[in-house]
């Protein structure tokens, strides 16, 4: 299919692209992507002002209680964390597999993993009930014994996988960006604009010897990413799997939450490539229907190795006997929160579904709107697991519920707002395509083949 | 301090240096530059931007002024933390060690329940209440109602003085005013002269206070009215009718072998029920002499659910219970016929004949060593009367009076009001006989029955003094409010039961300009008399009364007053309780029994709950937070309807209804009880409150006013009510929504019967492996043992571990959420008949887990294990990531969402224990096994020398527990009681399977009854 199909289309020179791809940074701020920006702008106030909320009056204000200590911003914290991985998938996994395609999607997809994470990285800072002091979370030398950290316990594990993931995946996405970035500089014509490029290009000079570091440099960094996008989500799943409750002590999180991962990133990617497709047209050229086929393809298998996850779980949660276990899936389905598990089970399961016909894959508006849906089932999966799991487990005396606060709502849909925020500053002031990258396979696809990059 | 270059010398360093050297470092040292030589002269080089001579520059002893200047000036803007001084005493109190606790033995009774106290004072102020183990009515117990007393004296909506409200005055300003007690005693003394003086109080139990009374009414002619807004006149006048003496008996259940109980909770608020608790405890131990208790209740009690049989009755059928059991007995014992009318009150009862009779049989063969009671609100219906007499009929038939029923020794003599006098007030009053009126303890205005016309009446008298601490529902109508010390304020006795002497004595200065009741009226006794001699204070009047009645004799009163005072109580009926009294002749004329009724339609039952009582104490934050102990509900009191009564009206938790009672209709919101007739509403009284303050007003219905006064016969039951589903819908804060235990080994319960088989009967053990080494207890190890059998669910033990942890409250709000933040919860699983099922309650406070499963998952190692045994939390390192909570399979811990501590007023944070941290918002707290007890314990062994003895250590759950369901100790000790209740083979872990190894046990309830197939164990 990659052979057969070109990754460029339009037959593009090298200036071309170069054009194209700069022309929004180039071009100055529109009026439509200033008004988009404003928006999330004050969408990422509304964000912000719930979260100062929260620290300055308390965790309260949220629906968690006793028993269910962890509710929407956990669940909204696995959620982001979750959609970074289909970024990191794209750009190292894809790129140590060869896959010449990713070119066009590439950087977008990485810096939808840069902002995913640092939106997600709010939540953990803040969901607990004394923020000012997480960074007890943190092994520096004190003089109290010295007093460390409980290693032990799978939340310092996320402290340091998340903060590793996001360190590489900033490295990585930036080191990459390096090429564009002189690009940028040496086509500036404002003093500012060439003073940052320029700062941030690092003195990028095009000599063979930089293209040739790198290229080493890029593979490395790949290479270190890549264990990551499996590693980061089974630690995440881990805040669940070590513990001991029914329907949260289970060895299949790890792959299982990987998979969602993947499945949740990749709707996302799709989300905003279609999105920014169309508030540029020029892109259409780079990011083509194709790209968003595969895309949509992947996303369908992951859905369905989710499904199956699901349907794993109620069997053996019925062929182990164990009355604990068989009860926490029953109350999924039947119980008083069923309502979230059956949104979970058509979002993820069944709404995928219709990618099995082309013209629904191939189709912009169709994949935008399922691409949400996923998103969708995607949250509700952790609220599922986190939520469900915790209302009633044990002892039936300390059975309770769940309700959704006014915060709860403003934190889900407000960290989209952050996430937008930085996404839109990103196409206005950054390359959204990979200039050095596509390039090199410009002409593949096109008769007489291509090089590989 | 110049450098000089050791290798030029210069005494003079204005001279040039000849150098003589050969090397040289510069050209300009070689040339002796003149610029070379300002800049060896000068060692530090001014800044390059200074651009004057080298002699202006800053040398260095003007940098170090300057830096110093301006170090000191920014401080003076930086502010230390506020300094809070800690002033020691000068003189230091002999008996007072700042950080050592101090107890004062004293007394507290509410209407008719007594106790003795044991209070504990922190720097001069009561934190904690506890029982007084030498009195014999609570033994050391103390029911949640006296726990939470303490809170009440620190309430800060009590008057700080007296008040004169002139509602009639033109100026706004005047309406209320704050005299002193002389301007006071002043203006109403004259109009005591006047006459028509009216006291109305409720039953005293002080004799001091009795005999100040008696001075006063002597003095100015006044009228005592003794009246128990929820009293035992019933049981009184039954007495009376009965046996010629009007007096409520002291029920002896110990003595008993079948208890049967006619809507008397005699486990919850029926008469004394700290005491029955105890005794119920002592003759419940699994073994072939355990006692069996049978119950026939219209309301879901604690006594019901802690039966081994109970059959649920509408109130108009208690009649066709007791004759039936008459007619029974009376053909059982050969003597007459019985009463045939009611032979066949089995079927209208709707009970299997079989377990009737065998009820009767039972009675009958265990006659002489059984009882059968009755009374309480739920027993005030139209039949009350005869089924008060038929009760004491049975009890004379069957032998048990002078046994159980013990007129003779230490009987509740006291108890002397009765809604009858209540009935003759309100006619003096409407009559305009009464000029002045003084209500004493008692709230009539929200407290007397619907219908009484007290308030109308009140309205015609011309001078209303109320003794209250606040404006209330009474107080509202008073002229002068002269309050009342709290009791851990004042001065004061106590005759309990007859011959059961105690003492009360103040623990603090009083918090506000009040007085004492007694006080008040023997100044206004001196006044009166107008001789100018001044009266005696109370607290000599108290000690004089004492030397004159009860130690005879001037030798040595001061001694046994600093005995009495120590100790507590006098106790002169000690030999005399344990004997027998003999059995009177029960009247026949007594026994005017009306033939059997139908009974028809919905009835309203109101009973006293276990925590508000009559509502005296709404104000008070812990009783209103508690859950009930049956219903689990807090904030309010829905109307309880039965689940086939639910079902049939499609109502479900908090449907609101109108309920309509005599024409007058209210709206409430509705609980489902299992355990109800369906034709039976409950709802209890003492909320509803209109003017308790902030925390007490507006919570739930006034069930006083559903209540009809009947000209003082007051029917509280029985009464024909309707109810309509409005289709609205208010939250009931309920604490525990679901109550089975869906197949899981929570509780376990065992027939009699099985357990004489196999005294494991009912468990189910697992067999669990681990792989990690266990902790190693070379010292201390603390574990706990609760025995399910004993526990009857009164939650005496959450109240005292609020006190003496500084557990905050929260509000209905956040108990709708889930939020409570009580450490230790009573939860309560239904099994059984579904129509009328038992219920088990079990106590769960934190298991102190060996492999806790919180330990593990804490990110910053806030909590941790001892090397004693206990899951130590450390609020100061937590930051609040609740994954431990999380992570805890018994769900034990509570978290602080917002800052709860911040929101206690003054002066409210007097009561908070000093040796427990008061928690900020974002921790995690939960209980400690009381670690600040355990920690004093240790500290006074290692002063002592030696080792911490069994017993020394009580938490403050078990402290305060009625039946001593509770046992905390050292395990490491093998004769340490604690590790033989573990050790016992009807203990077992809750939760075994899951490998964390608590530190608790349970021991199975045992029921002297079948119980089908306990469903414990599959998981």
């Amino acid at each position: 299919m990659i052979g057969r199909a070109p990754l460029v289309l339009g037959r593009k020179t090298f200036a071309d692209i170069t054009n194209d791809i700069c022309a929004p940074v180039e071009g100055g701020t529109k009026r439509g992507w200033l008004s988009l920006f404003a928006l999330t702008l004050v969408w990422a106030g509304i964000f912000f002002s719930v979260v100062g909320a929260i620290v300055c009056i308390g965790t309260g204000l949220m629906g968690i209680s006793h028993p269910v200590g962890w509710g929407t911003m956990i669940v909204t914290f696995v959620f982001w964390i979750g959609i970074g991985h289909a970024g990191t998938l794209i750009s190292a996994i894809l790129f140590l597999f060869r896959q010449k395609w990713r070119t066009g999607i590439a950087r977008a997809a990485e810096a939808m993993t840069i902002f995913a994470v640092m939106t997600a990285g709010i939540f953990p800072a803040l969901h607990t009930g004394r923020p000012w002091l997480d960074l007890w979370l943190f092994p520096y030398p004190n003089q109290r014994g010295p007093l460390w950290i409980n290693f032990r316990s799978p939340l310092l594990w996320d402290v340091f996988a998340v903060s590793t993931y996001f360190t590489i995946s900033l490295v990585f996405w930036y080191i990459g960006m390096v090429p564009d970035l002189a690009t940028l500089r040496d086509r500036a014509k404002d003093k500012v604009s060439k003073t940052i490029y320029g700062m941030l290009s690092l003195g990028w000079r095009g000599n063979n010897r930089a293209w040739s570091h790198y290229e080493s440099t890029y593979l490395i960094l790949a290479g270190l990413s890549t264990p990551l996008v499996l590693s980061v989500h089974s630690i995440v799943s881990f805040d669940f799997a070590v513990s001991l409750l029914p329907g949260w002590h289970t060895t299949i999180f790890p792959p299982y939450f990987v998979a969602g991962a993947i499945f949740s990133g990749f709707a996302m990617v799709v989300t905003l490539l279609t999105l920014v497709r169309t508030a540029y047209p020029q892109f259409q050229d780079y990011i083509t229907l194709d790209h968003l086929e595969v895309m949509n393809k992947i996303i369908m298998t992951t859905g369905l190795m989710v499904g199956y996850a699901y349907a794993s779980e109620f069997f053996i949660a019925w062929y182990s006997g164990n009355g604990y276990e068989r009860y926490t899936f029953i109350n999924r389905a039947f119980g008083p929160m069923s309502w979230s598990y059956w949104i979970m089970v058509s979002c993820n399961v069944l709404i995928p579904q219709l990618f099995w016909i082309k013209s629904v894959r191939r189709g912009i508006i169709p994949m935008f709107i399922i691409s949400i849906f996923v998103n969708i089932g995607m949250w509700f999966e952790r609220f599922v697991i986190t939520v469900t799991s915790l209302h009633r487990d044990f002892l039936p005396g300390s059975w309770g519920m769940f309700h959704f606060t006014w915060a709860d709502l403003g934190l889900i849909f407000g960290s989209f707002g952050m996430f937008l925020m930085l996404f839109m500053l990103f196409i206005r002031f950054l390359p959204a395509v990979s200039i050095a990258e596509i390039k090199p396979v410009m002409n593949v696809g096109k008769e007489g083949g291509g090089h590989h990059a | 301090m110049e450098h000089h270059d050791h290798e030029t010398q210069s005494p003079d360093k204005k001279t040039s240096i000849k150098s003589t050297k050969k090397f040289w470092r510069s050209p300009q040292e070689r040339e002796n530059d003149p610029e070379w030589q300002k800049l060896v002269e000068r060692e530090f080089q001014a800044s390059p931007f200074f651009e004057g001579d080298v002699k202006e520059s800053w040398n260095r002893r003007d940098f170090m002024k300057l830096m110093g200047a301006s170090l000191a000036l920014g401080s003076t803007a930086c502010i230390r933390r506020p300094v809070q001084t800690i002033i020691p005493y000068v003189n230091r109190p002999v008996e007072v060690t700042p950080g050592i606790a101090n107890y004062y033995a004293s007394t507290w009774s509410e209407g008719t329940e007594g106790f003795g106290l044991l209070v504990k004072t922190r720097e001069g102020r009561p934190i904690k209440l506890e029982g007084n183990p030498d009195h014999p009515v609570n033994a050391g117990a103390l029911s949640a109602r006296a726990q939470a007393q303490v809170l009440n004296l620190y309430d800060p909506e009590r008057l700080d003085g007296p008040r004169k409200y002139n509602p009639e005055d033109p100026n706004p300003f005047r309406h209320e005013q704050h005299p002193s007690w002389a301007q006071a005693d002043q203006e109403i003394l004259p109009k005591l002269k006047e006459g028509g003086v009216a006291l109305l109080t409720n039953s005293i139990s002080s004799p001091s206070t009795k005999a100040v009374i008696g001075d006063f009414a002597t003095v100015t002619g006044a009228t005592h009215y003794v009246w128990d807004p929820i009293g035992y006149d019933d049981v009184a006048s039954a007495q009376k009718a009965a046996y010629g003496t009007a007096v409520v008996p002291r029920y002896v259940l110990d003595r008993a072998k079948i208890i049967v109980s006619i809507d008397a909770d005699f486990l919850g608020s029926f008469l004394s029920p700290t005491e029955f608790n105890r005794q119920y405890a002592a003759v419940r131990k699994p073994g072939k002499d355990m006692a069996k208790i049978v119950t026939f209740e219209s309301v879901y009690t604690l006594t019901g659910a802690n039966s081994d049989a109970r059959v649920r009755i509408k109130p108009s059928q208690q009649l066709d219970v007791v004759m039936g059991l008459v007619h029974q007995i009376s053909v059982l014992s050969g003597k007459g016929g019985g009463a045939p009318a009611y032979a066949n009150a089995a079927q209208k009862l709707n009970i299997e004949p079989g377990l009737f009779n065998e009820i009767a049989k039972d009675l009958w063969e265990n006659r002489g060593r059984g009882v059968v009671i009755a009374g309480g609100l739920t027993t005030r219906t139209e039949q009350g009367e005869a089924v008060h007499a038929a009760v004491n009929f049975l009890n004379s038939l069957l032998g048990n009076d002078g046994v159980s029923v013990d007129h003779g020794t230490a009987a509740f003599k006291f108890i002397n009001g009765s809604h009858a006098n209540l009935a003759t007030l309100i006619e003096k009053m409407q009559a305009g006989q009464v000029k002045t009126l003084i209500i004493h303890g008692v709230n009539p205005v929200y407290q007397a029955a619907g219908g009484s016309g007290f308030e109308e009446a009140l309205k015609k008298v011309a001078l209303v003094l109320y003794t209250g601490d606040r404006a209330d529902e009474t107080g509202k109508f008073a002229k002068f409010i002269l309050p009342d010390h709290h009791h851990l304020e004042n001065w004061g006795d106590s005759e309990i039961q007859e011959n059961v002497f105690s003492i009360q004595q103040p623990t603090i200065r009083p918090l506000y300009n009040t007085r004492a009741f007694q006080d008040t009226l023997l100044v206004w006794t001196a006044g009166y008399k107008g001789k100018g001699e001044k009266p005696l204070t109370w607290f000599n009047y108290l000690k004089d009364n004492w030397k004159k009645n009860r130690f005879h004799g001037a030798g040595g009163f001061d001694h046994a007053w600093v005995q009495l005072l120590k100790l507590g109580v006098l106790d002169l009926s000690s030999q005399a309780r344990e004997k027998v009294s003999t059995p009177r002749n029960f009247s026949g004329a007594a026994l005017k029994v009306p033939s059997p009724r139908a009974s028809e339609g919905l009835e309203l039952v109101l009973f006293e709950s276990v925590l508000q009582g009559d509502g005296r104490s709404a104000n008070n934050s812990w009783l209103q937070e508690m859950p009930d102990p049956v219903t689990k509900v807090s904030w309010g009191n829905p109307l309880l309807v039965s689940p086939g009564l639910a079902k049939k009206m499609e109502l479900t938790n908090g449907s609101i209804v109108q309920v309509t009672v005599n024409k007058q209709s209210v709206k409430t919101p509705i609980f489902i009880q299992p355990g109800l007739h369906d034709e039976v509403v409950a709802l209890a009284v003492g909320y509803g409150r209109t003017a308790a303050g902030e925390v007490g007003n507006g919570v739930g219905l006034n069930g006083f006013e559903l209540a009809s006064f009947n000209k003082g016969k007051p029917v509280f039951s029985g009464i024909q009510v309707q109810i309509e589903n409005t289709g609205q819908f208010e939250t009931v804060a309920s604490m525990q929504e679901h109550t089975n235990i869906e197949g899981r080994q929570i509780v376990v319960e065992a027939s009699l019967a099985d357990y004489l088989k196999k005294p494991d009967a009912g468990i189910e053990k697992t067999e669990v492996f681990s792989i990690w080494n266990d902790h190693k207890y070379t010292g201390y190890r603390w574990g706990m043992a609760i025995d399910l059998n004993s526990c009857t669910g009164c939650s005496a033990c959450i109240v005292a571990c609020q006190a003496e942890n500084n557990i905050p409250v929260v509000g209905k709000r956040y108990v709708i959420q889930g939020r409570e933040m009580h450490w230790l919860r009573v939860d309560r699983y239904y099994s059984g008949d579904v129509n009328s099922p038992r219920g088990t309650f079990q106590p769960l406070p934190c298991q102190h887990c060996e492999n806790a499963p919180c330990e593990t998952v804490c990110p910053v190692a806030a909590t941790n294990h001892s090397s004693e045994g206990l899951n130590d939390m450390v609020y100061n390192r937590c930051v609040g990531t609740r994954y431990c909570s999380n992570n805890c399979p018994y769900k034990v811990r509570r978290f602080n969402w917002f800052n709860y501590a911040n929101k206690i007023p003054e002066p409210k944070n007097l009561q908070l224990n000093p040796d427990v941290t008061v928690r900020t918002r974002g921790v995690m707290e939960k209980c400690t096994f009381c670690i600040q007890r355990i920690t004093t314990a240790k500290n006074d062994a290692k002063d002592r020398g030696d080792e911490v003895k069994d017993g020394e250590i009580k938490t403050a759950c078990q402290q305060t527990c009625p039946t001593n369901a509770i046992m905390f100790g050292n395990i490491n000790d093998a004769k340490s009681e604690v590790r033989q209740w573990q050790g016992d083979p009807r203990a077992f872990a809750l939760l075994e399977e899951l490998n964390v190894r608590p530190s608790v046990r349970y021991l199975t309830k045992v029921k002297n009854a079948k119980v089908e197939g306990t469903e414990g164990g599959h998981v």
